[in-house]
C-alpha cells in the first residue's frame, strides 16, 4: 500500500530520534527557547495577560458546578460541561439539522444548560431568558449562513457547525448573560477566531467534537468578552485583503441585520428544522424512505424480500463525497453512507439506533446487498436539502425493475414530525439513561418553558 | 457596520419579539436536542471526552511562567502562556511565515511538568519534542504557494501552530504511530483563525490557543480517540485552509534534513510585528544622517514629509493608531517612533509614547508608497525611509535585511541581552542565569521540569 501523506508525518513523529538533530538544529533551537522564554516572561506583566489568567483562574477555582447529560453524579467546569454535552448531541448524528445546513441546537443548547447553572441564585435567567437567548443562537447562525450562497448546498470545505455554531453559540451566552453591545460584538469577534474545522474529520469519531468544540468555544469567546476582552469590531464585514469571518467562504456577501423594533422576524418562522429519525446523516433519511417504499412493492411482487432475486440496486443520489461510501468499516462511517443505509432499510424494514452496531454493520446478508449496489448522479438531483431526492430501484434477474422515489422524508422541514413522534424519539433516547418520571418532568418543563422561573432547573 | 448592528440586535431583542410559532418550534427543537443528548452519553466518543475532562477536577497542574503562587491545569498554563508568548507581537517569526515556538514550547513545557512522577523527561526529549513540533509546521506551510507571502485570510499560527502543538506533545507522549495521526486529525478541527483579529487583544488568543489545542489533540488522541487518518491529504482536511494545496510526503528518517537546518527564524528586537523592523533600521539611520547634518537635534519643524517605501500589507498601514496592538502593527508609527527615538524598544509603545503629540505631528506628515518590486514575502520585502526637508533636500535610507533577521541572526550577546532584560520583570537575577545556563544545556539536562 503506497504511503499518504498523512501516515508520513506519523512515522515521523514516531520514530524520530535524538541522535537525528544536527549540531545546528541543537543551536538554533535552543536559541528559540531562551528566546521565546524570555519574551513570555515580559508577557506576563500585560494587560491582555491577566484577562486571560484571571479567566483561567475563574474556571479553575469556582471548580465544577455544571451538570453532564446523563451522569447524575458527575459535575464539571461550565465550559467543559458544554463541551462534553455538546459531544453526546452529536456523537451518533442524530440532532436537528437546518437549512442552510448546519446543526445549530448541539451548538447552542449545552453552553446555555451550562451557563444557568453557573449564574449565582439572584441573577438565574428564567425560561424565557433561556428560551430568548436560544433564539438568538439560532438566529445568528441562520443569519451568517445566508451571506453565502456556498451555504445552500451540502458543504464541502468547513464543517458548518464549527464554523456559524461556534458564532451562535457566544451570540447565545452573551444574551444570556446581558452583556453589552460593545461586549458582544467582541464576543462574536474572539469566536471568529476559534472557528473552523474542515470537514475531512465528518465520518470519523472526532466529528462529534465540532459541535462540543462550537459550543464550548463560543461560550468561552463570551466569558472573554465579559471580562473584557476586545477584537476586531468588524470581524463580520467584509474588508478586502484583511479577512474576518469571510475567511470561511469563497463568496460572502454580509449584510446588516434589521433592528428589532416591535417586529423582527426570526429565521425560524420562516424555515422549520429537520428532525432525524434515526442516527445518520441527514441526507440518508431520503434513501432510507425510498428503500423503504420499494420493499413494500418488492414484497408484494416476490411475497417476501428475497435478495438473491436481485440483480443490482441503483441509487440515484446528490453527489456528495463525504457520503458516498460502498463499504463503510465504522459505525461513523456507516452513519455517512448512503450505501449501507438504503441496504439496512431494505434488509430489514426499518433502520434504528441498533442498525449501525458493530455486528449489523459488518453481517454477511448486508455485505451482499451492498455487492450489488452502483451508485448514479442524475444532474437533477442537487447537493442541496432542500431540493434533493433519493431514488432506489431494483433490478431484478427476471428483468424487472421496481423503483421507490422520495423526494421528502418525514422529518424534514416540509413534513415535520409530529409531536407525538417528536415524544416518541425522546423517550426512546432518554430511557437509555434516565428513569420514567425524570423523562416525564422534562417533557413537561420544556413544554412550558416560558413559564418557568428558573431555567437552571433544566 | 454589520459587525455593530450584529451586536445591536443581540442585545436589543427580548421576549416580547418571540412569536408563537418561533416558540413552539424552537422547544420541539430543546427536547428532541436533549434527548439526542442523553441517548449520546452512552457512545465511546462521550465515554473519552468525559473522562479527558474529568482531568479538571484532579490535582494535575502545571505552572505558569514567572509565577510560583499558584499552578493550573495544563491545557490552561498552555494557553496562558502561549498568549503571555504572543502578547506583545514579540516572539519568533519563520519563513514561511508564521510564529513556530510559541504554539510549541507552552504546551510541552505544561505538558512535562503535568505527567506523574514517575514519567520525568529529560531535556533531550524536550528539545526533540519541541523540534518536531517545529518541523511539522514548517512542513506543511510548504504545502501551498500561499504560505509564502504575508498572509490575508488565516493567520498561520492557528493553522500550522495547532498541528505543530499536536505533534510536539504526541511526540512527547510516545503516542504510537496511529495515535500520532488521530492528534494531527484532531487538532485540524481546531485549527484556523481569520486574520482579522490581529492588531487586536485577541491577536494573542491566536497563539495561546494553537498550543492548548494541539495539546489537547493529542490528550484526546492518547485516550483512544479517532479522526481521519488523512487529514493532510485531503482537500477537504487541512486543506480547506488553503487554496492552492498540494502535500508532499516528508524525507525518510536517514539522516534526516530539518528544516530549521537550512531556514533560521527572525529574532524580533522590539515587540512589533515583523514587517516594522525593516522601517525601524532604516528609520534609525536616516535619523542618525539628519543628526549630523544639524548639531545632533533633529530639525523637527524642518520636516516636510516622510515617505515609507514598503510592501502592501493592509493589517499593517495603519496611518494613525490608537491602542497599543494597533501600533504594534503600523509601519507608520514604527518609522516616526524611530525617527524621534533613534531606536525601538518596549517602552515605545506605552500609552503616553503612543499618544505624544510630536509623534502624531510627525505621523500627519507620513506616505506609504508600494513600489511594485516591493512584494509582501518576509524572505524578500525591503524599506526604503525617505525624509523629504522644506528646503527640497531629501534624506534616505533603504534597508534590505534588519538585524535579527535569519540573514543578519541576533549575536548570541544580543539575544541574552533581550531575554535578560525581558525576564527581569518578574524574576530574580539568579533564577534569570540559571534559566540561561538550563537552556543551553539542555541536552544534557536530566529532568526537564527544573525548567
Amino acid at each position: 500500500p503506497e504511503e499518504t501523506v498523512t501516515s508520513s508525518f506519523a512515522s515521523f513523529i514516531h520514530a524520530v530520534r535524538p541522535e537525528h538533530l544536527s549540531k545546528t538544529v541543537r543551536h538554533r533551537s535552543k536559541r528559540m527557547i531562551l528566546d521565546s522564554i524570555g519574551v513570555g516572561l515580559v508577557g506576563s506583566t500585560t494587560h491582555v495577560f491577566d484577562i486571560a489568567l484571571q479567566y483561567c483562574r475563574e474556571l479553575y477555582s469556582s471548580g465544577a458546578v455544571s451538570s453532564v447529560y446523563g451522569k447524575p453524579g458527575i459535575k464539571l467546569s461550565p465550559t467543559l460541561a458544554a463541551f462534553t454535552n455538546g459531544v453526546a448531541t452529536h456523537s451518533m448524528d442524530f440532532d436537528d439539522t437546518w437549512h442552510p445546513a448546519t446543526h445549530p441546537s448541539g451548538a447552542v443548547l449545552p453552553a446555555l444548560l451550562a451557563a444557568s447553572q453557573m449564574l449565582p441564585p439572584s441573577t438565574k435567567p428564567n425560561g424565557m431568558d433561556f428560551l430568548l437567548a436560544f433564539n438568538v443562537g439560532l438566529e445568528v447562525q441562520g443569519r451568517l449562513m445566508h451571506f453565502s450562497t456556498e451555504a445552500h448546498d451540502i458543504p464541502k470545505r468547513f464543517h458548518p457547525p464549527s464554523v456559524v455554531g461556534t458564532m451562535g453559540s457566544a451570540a447565545a451566552t452573551a444574551k444570556l448573560l446581558s452583556l453589552s453591545t460593545a461586549q458582544c460584538a467582541h464576543a462574536l469577534g474572539i469566536a471568529a477566531s476559534l472557528a473552523g474545522a474542515p470537514m475531512a474529520n465528518a465520518a470519523t469519531q472526532a466529528k462529534p467534537l465540532h459541535i462540543g468544540n462550537a459550543t464550548r468555544l463560543g461560550f468561552e469567546a463570551a466569558l472573554l468578552a465579559a471580562r473584557g476582552m476586545e477584537a476586531n469590531p468588524l470581524i463580520l464585514d467584509d474588508i478586502p485583503g484583511c479577512s474576518g469571518f469571510s475567511v470561511f467562504y469563497s463568496v460572502y456577501q454580509p449584510k446588516p441585520l434589521s433592528t428589532p423594533s416591535d417586529h423582527h422576524e426570526f429565521l425560524l418562522e420562516k424555515q422549520d428544522i429537520a428532525f432525524k429519525r434515526f442516527p445518520a446523516h441527514l441526507g440518508m433519511h431520503w434513501v432510507v424512505d425510498a428503500a423503504l417504499s420499494v420493499r413494500n412493492l418488492f414484497i408484494n411482487y416476490a411475497g417476501s424480500f428475497c435478495p438473491s432475486l436481485i440483480r443490482t440496486i441503483v441509487l440515484k443520489i446528490p453527489v456528495s463525497k463525504y457520503i458516498n461510501r460502498p463499504f463503510p468499516s465504522s459505525e461513523h462511517q456507516a452513519r455517512h453512507s448512503f450505501q449501507f443505509n438504503a441496504c439496512a432499510a431494505l434488509l430489514d424494514g426499518e433502520v434504528g439506533l441498533s442498525s449501525f452496531t458493530e455486528s449489523n454493520i459488518q453481517r454477511q446478508e448486508l455485505r451482499e446487498l451492498l455487492d450489488k449496489v452502483v451508485v448514479e448522479h442524475p444532474e437533477d438531483n442537487v447537493a442541496n436539502f432542500d431540493k434533493m431526492y433519493g431514488e432506489v430501484a431494483l433490478l431484478l434477474h427476471s428483468g424487472d425493475v421496481l423503483t421507490g422515489k422520495c423526494d421528502t422524508f418525514y422529518g424534514h422541514w416540509r413534513k415535520p414530525l409530529s409531536k407525538e413522534s417528536l415524544l416518541k424519539k425522546f423517550r426512546a433516547n432518554a430511557s437509555h439513561v434516565l428513569p420514567e418520571e425524570k423523562i416525564e418532568t422534562i417533557i413537561t418543563m420544556v413544554d412550558n418553558l416560558e413559564n418557568l422561573s428558573d431555567s437552571s432547573q433544566l | 457596520t454589520i459587525t455593530g448592528n450584529f451586536a445591536n440586535v443581540i442585545h436589543g431583542l427580548n421576549a416580547n419579539h418571540l412569536t408563537d410559532q418561533v416558540i413552539q418550534r424552537s422547544k420541539r427543537m430543546i427536547l428532541d436536542t436533549l434527548g439526542v443528548g442523553l441517548l449520546g452519553t452512552s457512545t465511546e466518543v462521550c465515554h473519552k471526552v468525559t473522562q479527558y475532562s474529568k482531568i479538571y477536577s484532579s490535582n494535575i497542574s502545571s505552572t505558569i511562567w514567572g509565577h510560583l503562587d499558584f499552578r493550573l491545569p495544563p491545557l490552561y498554563a498552555a494557553f496562558v502562556n502561549g498568549v503571555a508568548v504572543h502578547s506583545m507581537d514579540f516572539d519568533d517569526t519563520w519563513h514561511p511565515a508564521t510564529h513556530p515556538s510559541g504554539a510549541v514550547l507552552p504546551a510541552v513545557i505544561a505538558l512535562s511538568e503535568a505527567l506523574p512522577q514517575k514519567q520525568k523527561f529529560s531535556g533531550l526529549d524536550l528539545l526533540l519534542a519541541f523540534n518536531v513540533g517545529i518541523e511539522v509546521q514548517g512542513r506543511l506551510l510548504r504545502f501551498s504557494s500561499e504560505a509564502r507571502n504575508i498572509p490575508k485570510r488565516f493567520h498561520p499560527p492557528t493553522v500550522v501552530g495547532t498541528m505543530g502543538s499536536a505533534a510536539a506533545c504526541a511526540k512527547l507522549l510516545a503516542l504510537d504511530q496511529m495515535k500520532c495521526k488521530n492528534a494531527l486529525a484532531i487538532a485540524a478541527s481546531y485549527a484556523g483563525a481569520p486574520l482579522a483579529n490581529a492588531a487586536t487583544q485577541t491577536k494573542p488568543l491566536h497563539v495561546g490557543n494553537a498550543a492548548k489545542h494541539g495539546l489537547e489533540a493529542a490528550c484526546l488522541a492518547s485516550q483512544g480517540l479517532q479522526g481521519n487518518k488523512q487529514i493532510l491529504d485531503m482537500e477537504s482536511g487541512i486543506g480547506a485552509f488553503y487554496t492552492d494545496y498540494n502535500p508532499q510526503t516528508l524525507p525518510t528518517l536517514q539522516s534526516y534534513p530539518w528544516l530549521l537546518d537550512q531556514q533560521d527564524v527572525a529574532i524580533k528586537r522590539f515587540p512589533a510585528h515583523l514587517g516594522t523592523h525593516w522601517v525601524a533600521d532604516a528609520a534609525s539611520s536616516v535619523r542618525r544622517k539628519l543628526v549630523e547634518s544639524s548639531d545632533n537635534l533633529l530639525p523637527l519643524d524642518k520636516i516636510e514629509k516622510v515617505i515609507l517605501k514598503v510592501p502592501e500589507v493592509k493589517y499593517v498601514n495603519r496611518p494613525s493608531p490608537t491602542s497599543e496592538h494597533e501600533a504594534r502593527h503600523s509601519f507608520q508609527f514604527v518609522a516616526c517612533s524611530a525617527l524621534l527615538d533613534g531606536s525601538m524598544s518596549v517602552q515605545s509603545f506605552a500609552s503616553e509614547k503612543v499618544h505624544r503629540p510630536a509623534l502624531r505631528e510627525l505621523l500627519c506628515k507620513t506616505h506609504l508608497e508600494h513600489p511594485p518590486d516591493n512584494t509582501p514575502s518576509f524572505e524578500s520585502l525591503y524599506c526604503e525611509v525617505s525624509v523629504v526637508l522644506r528646503d527640497g533636500n531629501m534624506i534616505s535610507d533603504r534597508c534590505d535585511t534588519f538585524y535579527g533577521h535569519w540573514r543578519k541572526p541576533l549575536e548570541k550577546e544580543d539575544l541574552e541581552k533581550k531575554f535578560q532584560s525581558n525576564a527581569s520583570s518578574v524574576l530574580p537575577a539568579e533564577a534569570i542565569e540559571g534559566i540561561i545556563e538550563t537552556v543551553y544545556n539542555l541536552e544534557k539536562v536530566e529532568d526537564c521540569s527544573v525548567l
